[in-house]
């Protein structure tokens, strides 16, 4: 990209896309971010000031990350295998395969996250198998708690880990695992100099995608933990919704929004120093 | 070449997928610092031999003895065997420098050790100029090179090549050809090449075997494949030849006479009488005279100019082929003219029609 060229008429494909979304999303975020820096009719970071001065809300920023990170990180460790198996199968299985992970894709959120309250019940079937199994000694409820809410939610966010590492591993020579082992590298030191770094592309693109998914999450946790607990999406719902205080809640979609950017940006930077050129 | 106990030693080496046999038993002695092809068509087992030699596939039977150890069930990576693929397989997140000391680094070497390696080796294939720069900015002869130096900088007991030219336009395949001779002598490495060209398997190797539907036909140096073809497949296979169907008339004192559609040649051989034989000429064998003691006559039917020389393409039935080689088209001829075509016994090839028992 060196300096300007003359506008390539094919660019203006993007032109519908630009226009709806600079009208329903960018200017409402430009009102709401205005929002937060006026205070009176003033210019004024006074609403911040407040925000981080209470304890209380470095805890709801504290939540959004321990349960994003969660989130990410158990569909990360689920995701990938299962991606791995996704590009290695052939024909019906890995149609099969396929099916198994966009179908549910079909099902809304609020449905799913309904169907794990039942789920997740005191008399819920999770309880009931792990009394079964001698796990717990009596049934116990994981509805409203915060592992309840980490298994709902990579339930829903999971394929969206899956489906970019699989695109990037479909797309991976296999002969490049033979060449390295052929060189002499043994299992170990071609999974970390070669299937690693190969796949990265792809686990970073789901990382960003379920990070910034989970992060900002809604309805999962409104219906999974409660109002005892708040995330910043929650307390920003919270704020306009119940407590009517715009200036609480365009400051903590302030602080959701730029937390979630400077997480996404900063994995992909490191990522990139760590795998090298690709 | 001498039968002495290979350097390489593939003994019995047997692979079917599914129904399909693969390889049927194949043996093959490769001496320390020799360069073996392996040529034949597709589907004839070569890449699957020298997948079995690299360990990247399990042989069903047989044994495969390198420098003197077994190494039948050992996997690829302590194997000392040294690949390049057909389609390079260099890494895509690795420059040039990180391709060629792979290797190295996978066997633990200090980087103050590596460095030079890579420059060695690079320079070897006169790419170290090119050492910094990502893979993908390289043209196809230069990821050739590179690969060939990557699998060099493990200074392997043996060097595979799989089919590394053909990805390549001809005039580069021909100087990579010279090329890749050339840094094998110089590093000293024993190499079995696969390919399907018969001209890179002839201008190349030490000894070529000959495969074709999982066995080797014939095994010998470029000169005792293309003037003593051991097959009618090796025959057709290797080089241009008439190529004419008959069947053996009489056979005495190793002395043969084959009935063709062009007529009654004699050849060396011991055949017996009735059996179904292929005879074949190499056309710069074939005169035009009728000087004997083999003698036929054709119909020319197309003239092949190829500068130095001319083919001259004579009529034959269904699944025969009359092919002469000449100085220049003889005055006067024509398609139509009659030739009359004559080569000396020896150079009569004879071989049982195949699938007929010898």
């Amino acid at each position: 990209m060196t300096g300007f060229r003359r506008l390539d008429p094919v660019s203006l494909l993007v032109a519908p896309a630009v226009g709806y979304l600079g009208l329903v999303y960018g200017l409402p975020l430009l009102l709401l971010l205005g929002h937060s820096f006026v205070v009176d009719g003033t210019p004024s970071i006074a609403s911040f000031v407040r925000f981080f001065a209470d304890p209380f809300d470095w805890m709801v920023i504290a939540n959004t990350l321990r349960i994003a990170l969660a989130v990410t990180l158990v569909s990360l460790v689920i995701g990938w295998p299962t991606a791995i198996a996704l590009a290695r199968a052939k024909g019906a299985a890995q149609a099969a395969i396929l099916v198994a992970i966009i179908l549910p894709l079909s099902v809304g959120v609020v449905v799913k996250a309904f169907a794990w309250q039942i789920v997740l019940r005191r008399d819920g079937v999770v309880s009931q198998a792990l009394v079964w199994l001698h796990v717990w000694d009596e049934p116990q409820r994981l509805l409203f708690t915060e592992t309840g809410l980490v298994v709902g939610a990579v339930n829903v966010f999971v394929p969206f880990m899956i489906l970019p590492i699989y695109s990037v591993l479909k797309l991976v020579d296999p002969r490049l695992d033979e060449a390295a082992a052929t060189l002499g590298a043994g299992p170990f030191f071609r999974f970390f100099l070669v299937a690693l770094p190969l796949s990265l592309p792809g686990i970073v693109t789901g990382v960003a995608f379920v990070f910034s998914m989970a992060v900002s999450m809604y309805v999962v946790p409104s219906l999974l933990i409660g109002d005892r607990f708040q995330t910043l999406a929650t307390l920003t719902g919270r704020s306009f919704l119940f407590m009517r205080n715009p200036q609480l809640g365009s400051t903590t979609a302030v602080v959701l929004l730029v937390l979630a950017v400077a997480v996404v940006v900063g994995s992909a930077k490191l990522s990139r120093r760590f795998g090298g050129a690709s | 070449m001498t039968t002495t106990p290979g350097f390489l030693d593939v003994a019995a080496a047997a692979k079917t997928f599914g129904a399909a046999t693969v390889l049927d038993g194949v043996d093959l002695a490769v001496a320390r610092g020799e360069f073996v092809s392996l040529l034949g068509p597709s589907g004839c087992g070569k890449t699957t031999l020298l997948r079995i030699v690299a360990g990247l596939i399990a042989p069903d039977g047989g044994r495969v003895v390198l420098d003197g150890d077994d190494i039948t069930r050992r996997p690829p990576h302590r194997r000392d065997v040294g690949v390049v693929f057909q389609n390079y397989a260099l890494f895509p997140h690795l420059d040039v420098a990180g391709n060629v000391g792979f290797g190295l680094k996978a066997r633990g070497r200090k980087t103050a050790e590596i460095g030079p390696s890579v420059e060695r080796h690079l320079d070897l294939v006169r790419m170290g100029a090119f050492a910094d720069r990502p893979v993908k900015a390289l043209s196809g002869g230069q990821q050739q090179r590179v690969a060939v130096a990557r699998a060099l900088a493990i200074e392997p007991k043996l060097m595979l090549l799989d089919e590394p030219f053909s990805a390549l336009d001809r005039k580069l395949r021909e100087a990579m050809q010279i090329d890749l001779k050339r840094i094998l002598r110089e590093v000293g490495t024993t190499a079995i090449f696969v390919t399907h060209d018969q001209d890179e398997a002839l201008t190349m190797s030490d000894r070529i075997a000959v495969m074709h539907a999982g066995r080797i036909e014939q095994l010998g140096t470029p000169s005792e494949i293309y003037h003593r073809p051991a097959t009618a497949f090796a025959l057709d296979f290797v080089g241009l030849s008439t190529r004419l169907a008959g069947r053996v008339v009489s056979a005495s004192g190793g002395e043969v006479v084959v009935e063709t559609a062009l007529g009654r040649i004699p050849a060396r051989a011991n055949l017996y009488p009735g059996s179904a034989a292929v005879v074949g000429v190499r056309p710069e064998r074939i005169r035009l005279d009728a000087a004997g003691p083999c003698t036929v006559a054709a119909t020319l039917t197309d003239v092949a100019f190829q500068g130095a020389r001319v083919l001259l393409h004579g009529a034959a039935a269904e699944g025969d082929r009359v092919l002469v080689e000449a100085p220049s088209l003889p005055d006067g001829a024509g398609q139509g003219t009659r030739l009359t075509l004559s080569w000396a016994l020896e150079d009569t090839l004879v071989f049982p029609a195949e699938g007929e028992a010898s």
